[in-house]
């Protein structure tokens, strides 16, 4: 009975304060697909980095005829400077930081590079002698690239050391900066939507102050007077967490895991039921910040 | 029932009391006036029973227990022992008259079958069978307050309290609603009663408290709205007033 009559006391509450109500709904709704999308950024960085890490690699590059590099004065590098390095690899000195290596030719190179790009015309305007041979190196542990970097490039015959990691730091950075500001927005429209549910639970206490003066002079328990009004706003923040969680949901079945991923085929992209372990904690955090700021708000309103 | 032991209650500091260490008890099933001006202390009177308002000292005892050590999760069921009838009745202009007074029921959380049988019980106590289905803006006045009264007997508690129950009636339609009070307070409901009608006290023949800037000025039983026996502060004006009288009465000899 009790719990029929409190539930009526929530459907005329809502009814009686739509507007307010749907604007509560919307606003956490933008702000937890903020939230939602920070963490999605944040999952897909995790993806990626598992992802690529395990095959990024070292790369020493030799010199080839247009080298311009100090170690390059002497022209392109002799076969006895390839021995060298190889034999450089494999000392104990190097050998403790690397997994394995492989030397890839000109040719090999011409022809990865020929795979690569085969949709765009840069490849006929290329030639096989333009390419750069170079030793893939897989490290043991990527951190340590500054050693391989130090001992490799003042070696005769080798143009230059890369790290294919720090490009995609570079991309890890970019989004990790995406996902702050994400945050940030989420941040102040979380403060948007706290105050809209402070603002609407006072309207809503006020509007009903005559049922509640009633219920207690009649005896009617703090809860039974203040639940209809919390759970108000709370239903209102977790249909608006509920939106988000289904926005992200399409977001990843359609454009990450759609468009995106015919477009960088070898990208992993996160799933789309991987976004469902987001909405549970988009719906505690807009249910949570929902429940304590119309609690704080009766406190203050709402004699009991 | 109640039992006031030198309570003072200052709603401001330099001001004047609103309560000037009252004591006073009334007790079970009596049926008491409470009289005075505007602003004598009559409401917080009913509001310390009630503890809306806290004493600023001595105590206040309901039902035997001190209401100053009753938490405030409990004040519920204090209230629950007292029902409240006000001046402007106070229903829910949005429900009929049987949802108004099974609403005071649902809060409490008492089954459906219960309400369904004990509020056509009430409406008939307070003179309304029949009137279930009407809205409040139906209704006459006097209907309107036995609609309140229902309300706040539907619980059966122990103490009524009404704050002016009668200020918005007429003589003939305020004598109904104390037919109605009567007759709760004769099945064993404790009564108190805020007024200013000196018609119904006068005809009640009641007990009659008196307060005067917070404090208690008058007690009698079976009592008239004015006092028959001069009493401290009244006593100037009387004098005054027969010393008049003595004058015109010399000016007549003359």
């Amino acid at each position: 009975m009790r719990l029929l009559f409190i539930l009526g006391e929530i459907g005329s509450g809502l009814r009686r304060n739509l507007s307010m109500v749907i604007s509560v709904v919307l606003v956490t709704f933008v702000s937890l697909t903020f939230v939602g999308a920070a963490g999605m950024l944040q999952m897909q960085i995790n993806q990626m980095k598992g992802y690529w890490y395990d095959k990024v690699q070292v790369a020493v590059f030799l010199c080839n005829d247009g080298s311009t590099a100090v170690g390059c004065a002497s022209g392109p590098a002799t076969k006895e400077q390839q021995d060298n390095l190889q034999a450089m690899l494999e000392s104990p000195a190097v050998k403790q930081y690397i997994n394995d290596f492989q030397f890839e030719s000109q040719a090999e190179a011409y022809k990865h590079f020929k795979e690569q790009f085969s949709n765009s015309p840069i490849v006929d305007s290329v030639s096989e002698d333009q390419l750069p041979a170079s030793f893939r190196i897989n490290m043991k542990n990527p951190e340590k690239y500054q050693i391989i970097s130090e001992t490799f490039s003042s070696q005769p015959g080798v143009e230059t050391v890369s790290d294919q990691r720090q490009v995609l730091e570079r991309i890890f950075s970019w989004m990790n900066g995406a996902s702050v500001a994400a945050m940030g927005v989420a941040a102040v429209m979380i403060f948007c939507a706290v105050l809209l549910i402070t603002t609407t639970i006072r309207l809503s206490a006020f509007s009903r102050r005559r049922e509640t003066g009633i219920m207690r002079l009649v005896g009617a328990s703090k809860t039974v007077i203040q639940l209809p009004f919390i759970l108000e706003g709370v239903i209102a923040a977790v249909v608006g967490a509920l939106l988000a969680s289904v926005t992200l949901w399409l977001m990843a079945h359609f454009w990450l895991n759609g468009d995106l991923s015919r477009q960088f085929l070898n990208t992993p992209f996160i799933s789309s039921t991987q976004v469902l372990v987001i909405a549970p904690v988009l719906i505690a955090l807009g249910g949570g910040l929902a429940g304590i700021s119309s609690l704080l708000t009766l406190r203050r309103y709402l004699k009991v | 029932m109640i039992r006031f032991e030198n309570v003072t209650k200052v709603y401001e500091q330099n001001a004047r009391p609103a309560l000037d260490s009252v004591s006073l008890e009334i007790n079970r099933g009596e049926f008491t006036f409470l009289v005075g001006a505007s602003g004598s202390g009559k409401s917080t009177f009913l509001r310390l029973i009630l503890k809306e308002d806290k004493a600023s000292s001595g105590s206040v005892y309901v039902a035997g227990q001190n209401v100053a050590n009753i938490s405030s999760w409990r004040v519920p069921k204090l209230r629950r022992g007292i029902g409240v009838v006000f001046q402007d009745f106070r229903l829910l202009p949005q429900k009929n008259v049987f949802a108004n007074v099974a609403f005071a029921m649902q809060v409490i959380g008492k089954s459906r079958s219960i309400i369904r049988e004990t509020v056509p019980e009430v409406l008939k106590t307070v003179g309304l069978e029949g009137k279930e289905k009407r809205m409040p803006h139906e209704l006459s006045g006097g209907e309107q307050q036995r609609v309140a009264i229902a309300r706040a007997v539907v619980n059966r508690p122990g103490i009524l309290l009404a704050d002016e129950p009668t200020g918005n009636l007429d003589p003939i339609t305020s004598m109904g609603i104390m037919g109605v009070l009567d007759k709760i307070n004769q099945n064993g409901t404790t009564v108190v009663m805020a007024t200013h009608d000196d018609d119904i006290v006068n005809e009640m023949r009641r007990r009659v408290v008196e307060l005067k800037n917070g404090k208690v000025i008058r007690d009698e039983a079976k009592a008239l709205y004015t006092s028959m026996i001069p009493v401290v502060g009244e006593s100037r004006r009387l004098k005054d007033a027969s010393g008049e009288e003595l004058n015109r009465a010399q000016g007549a000899q003359l």
